[in-house]
C-alpha cells in the first residue's frame, strides 16, 4: 500500500496550500514559452511538458535581484540591504533534473560565504518532484549519474500512475512532511502500480570524460577549437541551465543613490574576462566553451565533489547552432585519454 | 574553406558546418532545414584576415548580409564565393550566381514583394492598438526577455566587436532584466537594425524565451521601405539609411 494523490483532488490541495499561506507554482505554458509559475488553480499546470523551457534556478537566483540600495553623502555613504521577499513557496511538478539542480548548487551558495538571497529562498520553498515517464532526445540524467525518478533536492517525490490519474507520494523531508500534513485527508492508500520511468539512453562515459579532463596537458588540446568552432557564444545554454549561477554586480543609479544588483551573467561572454585594460584572457570563443565544461566536470566536482550538471539536456536542446553538453562530451568520451 | 550544413541531433536540425578538407565534404547537406543564415560566421574574429576565398551556402536573405556587410566595410566581396539556393513549398533550387553583383536582378525582384511579404497579420493587430495597448503587448512579451543577447550573436548584422550595452565605462545600457531593461535592449537593437535586417530570422528563433522578434524587424522594415523607399542589402555599395544624410533633406536636424 501507498499513498497516492488523485489528479482530482489537485485543485483542492492547490486551494488547501494558498490558504495556508503558501505561494503555489508549477510548469506552465504560455502561448510560446514555458516555465516555473505561480498558479491559483492546477487547470494551469501543464504536465505534459518534457520540462518547462526555463529552468527552475530564476524562482531561488532571478535574472536581476535589488542587493542593497546606497546613498552618498557629503561625509558618509549610507546603504540599506535588501531581502528576498519571506514568502513560504510549493513548487509542483519539479522535474528531477531541476531538483538536483538546486542540491548541486548548494554547497557553491554557502562555500566561504552563506548566500542569503539563496538559502531564505531554499528553506521556504517545498520542491515536490514529479518523475519522468517519458524524455525527449536531448535528456541525458542518466549520463551523469542521476536516474529520471532520483529524490535528489527534492522534498516530496510523486510517482505518476500507471492509469495516469494521479501519484504515489513519497515523503523526503521533513518540509516535504509538513506541506502534505496539510492535505492529508485529500490522499488515499492504494495499490495503483506507477507507469515505468522514463528510458533514458547513457550519452557517454562520464568517468572517461573526466579522466580526460583532469589532464593538464589536455587544456590546450586543439580539440576545443574544433569542437566549438560554430558557437556563437549567446549564452542561452548558461541562462537556461539549472546549474550555471554566475553573476555581475551592477549599481544602477546617478552619482548619489542607486541600487546594486545582482544579475545573471555568463562564460559565454568576451566581456565575462575582460579586464579594464583591454586584455582577455579567454580571449576567444573556443577558451569560453572550455571554462564551460572544465567548470562544470573539472574545477566544480575538484571543489565541491559533484558534477556541475544534472543532464537536464536544456542547452542542447535550445542552442541555435545544435551544440551542447552532450555533443562535446561524447566526442570527448571517444578521445584517448 | 567551405561553410554549409551538417546534420543535427534530431532529423530536422541542421549544424553550421565548415569544411577545409575533401573529407569533411561528406556530411554536407543541402535540404528545406538549413534555414540559419550562416553569413554572421564571415566576419568571425580572423576568418578572412588570410585574405584567401571562402565559399558559402546562402539563401537570398544570406546574400543581401553579404552585401550589407560589405557596404558597412566588414569584408571583401572579393573573398566571398555565394553558393546560392533557395527553399520554396520545402523544395530547395540552385541560384545562378558565383558574386554577389551576380544576384542583383534576384534581390531587386525581392524588393518588389517587399510591401506584400512583410506583411503579417498579427502585426497589422498590433498596428490597431492604442499607443497603450501597444505598450501594455511589448511589456508582456519583453518581460520574458532574460538578456542572454542570443539574438544579437545570431544576427549577422550584430557584429561590433562591442555592443552598445558591453560598453560599461561607464554602463550606457542597464544589463539588469528588470523592465526598464528589457525595454531598452529590445528597442536599441530595433533602432540598430532598422534598413539592415534582412529579415532572416536567426534572432526570432534563437531567443530561448521566444519572443516575437520578427514583428519588430518587419515593422522596422515596413517603415525605412515606406518612408525612405531602402530595402536592406541590395548592394554592396548602397548607403546605410540610418547613417547617411542629404543635404537638402527636408527635416531641419538629423536625430
Ligand atoms: S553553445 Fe550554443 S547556446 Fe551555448 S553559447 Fe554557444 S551557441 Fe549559444
Ligand atoms: S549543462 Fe546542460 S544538461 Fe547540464 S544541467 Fe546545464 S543545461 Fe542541463
Ligand atoms: S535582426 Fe534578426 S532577422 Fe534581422 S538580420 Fe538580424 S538575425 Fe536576421
Ligand atoms: S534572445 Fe530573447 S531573451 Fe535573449 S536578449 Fe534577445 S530578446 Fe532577450
Amino acid at each position: 500500500m501507498t499513498r497516492i494523490l488523485q489528479s482530482d483532488n489537485l485543485d483542492k490541495c492547490v486551494a488547501r496550500w494558498r490558504e495556508a499561506g503558501l505561494t503555489v507554482i508549477g510548469p506552465v505554458k504560455n502561448e510560446s514559452s514555458s516555465s516555473y509559475a505561480a498558479v491559483e488553480k492546477a487547470a494551469e499546470f501543464d504536465f505534459s511538458l518534457i520540462m518547462p523551457d526555463r529552468s527552475i534556478k530564476e524562482l531561488f537566483f532571478p535574472q536581476t535581484e535589488p542587493m542593497l540600495q546606497y546613498t552618498i553623502k557629503k561625509q558618509r555613504i549610507d546603504t540599506s540591504d535588501f531581502t528576498p521577499p519571506p514568502e513560504k513557496r510549493i513548487i509542483f511538478g519539479a522535474r528531477p533534473c531541476d531538483a538536483s539542480g538546486l542540491a548541486i548548487d548548494d554547497p557553491l551558495f554557502g562555500w566561504d560565504y552563506k548566500d542569503n538571497f539563496w538559502f531564505q529562498r531554499r528553506d521556504t520553498t517545498v520542491i515536490v518532484t514529479i518523475a519522468c515517464t517519458k524524455a525527449d532526445d536531448f535528456c541525458m540524467c542518466t549520463s551523469l549519474k542521476l536516474v529520471p525518478d532520483s529524490t535528489k533536492g527534492s522534498d516530496v517525490l510523486l510517482r505518476p500512475l500507471q492509469n495516469n490519474k494521479g501519484w504515489q507520494v513519497e515523503e523526503l523531508t521533513d518540509r516535504g512532511r509538513d506541506a502534505f500534513n496539510e492535505i492529508a485527508d485529500l490522499l488515499q492508500d492504494g495499490s495503483e502500480p506507477a507507469a515505468p520511468t522514463a528510458v533514458v539512453a547513457e550519452k557517454f562515459n562520464l568517468d572517461t570524460c573526466v579522466a580526460w579532463l583532469q589532464k593538464p596537458e589536455n587544456f590546450e588540446s586543439t580539440f576545443w577549437r574544433e569542437i566549438s568552432m560554430r558557437c556563437i557564444g549567446c549564452a542561452s545554454c548558461t541562462f537556461l541551465c539549472p546549474t550555471c549561477h554566475c553573476f555581475d554586480f551592477q549599481d544602477e543609479g546617478d552619482t548619489y543613490s542607486g541600487i546594486r544588483r545582482k544579475n545573471w551573467d555568463s562564460c559565454s561572454f568576451a566581456l565575462f574576462t575582460m579586464h579594464t585594460s583591454g586584455h582577455n584572457p579567454r580571449a576567444t570563443q573556443s577558451a569560453r566553451w572550455r571554462q564551460r565544461i572544465m567548470h562544470k566536470f573539472n574545477y566544480f566536482p575538484g571543489k565541491f565533489n559533484v558534477n556541475s550538471c544534472s543532464g537536464c539536456g536544456r542547452c542542447s536542446r535550445q542552442c541555435p547552432v545544435d551544440m551542447g553538453i552532450t555533443e562535446t562530451l561524447q566526442a570527448i568520451s571517444t578521445l584517448q585519454p | 574553406m567551405v561553410i554549409g550544413y551538417k546534420p543535427g541531433t534530431t532529423a530536422d536540425r541542421r549544424r553550421p558546418h565548415f569544411i577545409r578538407t575533401p573529407e569533411e565534404a561528406d556530411q554536407l547537406v543541402l535540404d528545406s532545414a538549413c534555414i540559419t543564415n550562416l553569413s554572421g560566421y564571415l566576419v568571425s574574429e580572423g576568418l578572412l584576415s588570410d585574405e584567401k576565398a571562402v565559399a558559402i551556402f546562402l539563401k537570398p536573405d544570406g546574400i543581401r548580409s553579404i552585401n550589407i556587410l560589405a557596404a558597412e566595410a566588414q569584408l571583401n566581396i572579393d573573398q566571398i564565393l555565394i553558393l546560392g539556393f533557395d527553399i520554396n513549398d520545402n523544395q530547395v533550387t540552385a541560384l545562378e550566381g558565383e558574386k554577389v553583383e551576380e544576384f542583383a536582378t534576384l534581390i531587386e525582384s525581392i524588393k518588389e514583394q517587399a510591401p506584400d511579404a512583410l506583411k503579417n497579420p498579427l502585426l497589422e493587430k498590433i498596428e490597431g492598438m492604442t499607443p497603450k495597448e501597444r505598450f501594455t503587448f511589448w511589456q508582456k512579451e519583453f518581460s520574458r526577455c532574460i538578456k542572454c543577447y542570443a539574438c544579437r550573436q545570431a544576427c549577422p548584422m550584430c557584429y561590433c566587436r562591442r555592443c552598445i550595452v558591453d560598453c560599461n565605462q561607464p554602463q550606457w545600457v542597464n544589463t539588469s532584466s528588470h523592465t526598464l531593461g528589457n525595454f531598452e535592449w529590445n528597442i536599441v537593437r530595433a533602432f540598430h537594425l532598422s534598413g539592415r535586417c534582412v529579415g532572416c530570422g536567426n534572432c526570432d528563433r534563437a531567443c530561448p524565451v521566444n519572443i516575437p522578434l520578427r514583428l519588430i524587424n518587419a515593422k522596422m522594415a515596413q517603415e525605412v521601405l515606406g518612408s525612405f523607399d531602402h530595402f536592406a542589402g541590395m548592394s554592396h555599395t548602397q548607403e546605410p539609411v540610418l547613417a547617411s544624410f542629404k543635404k537638402d533633406d527636408s527635416e531641419t536636424f538629423i536625430l
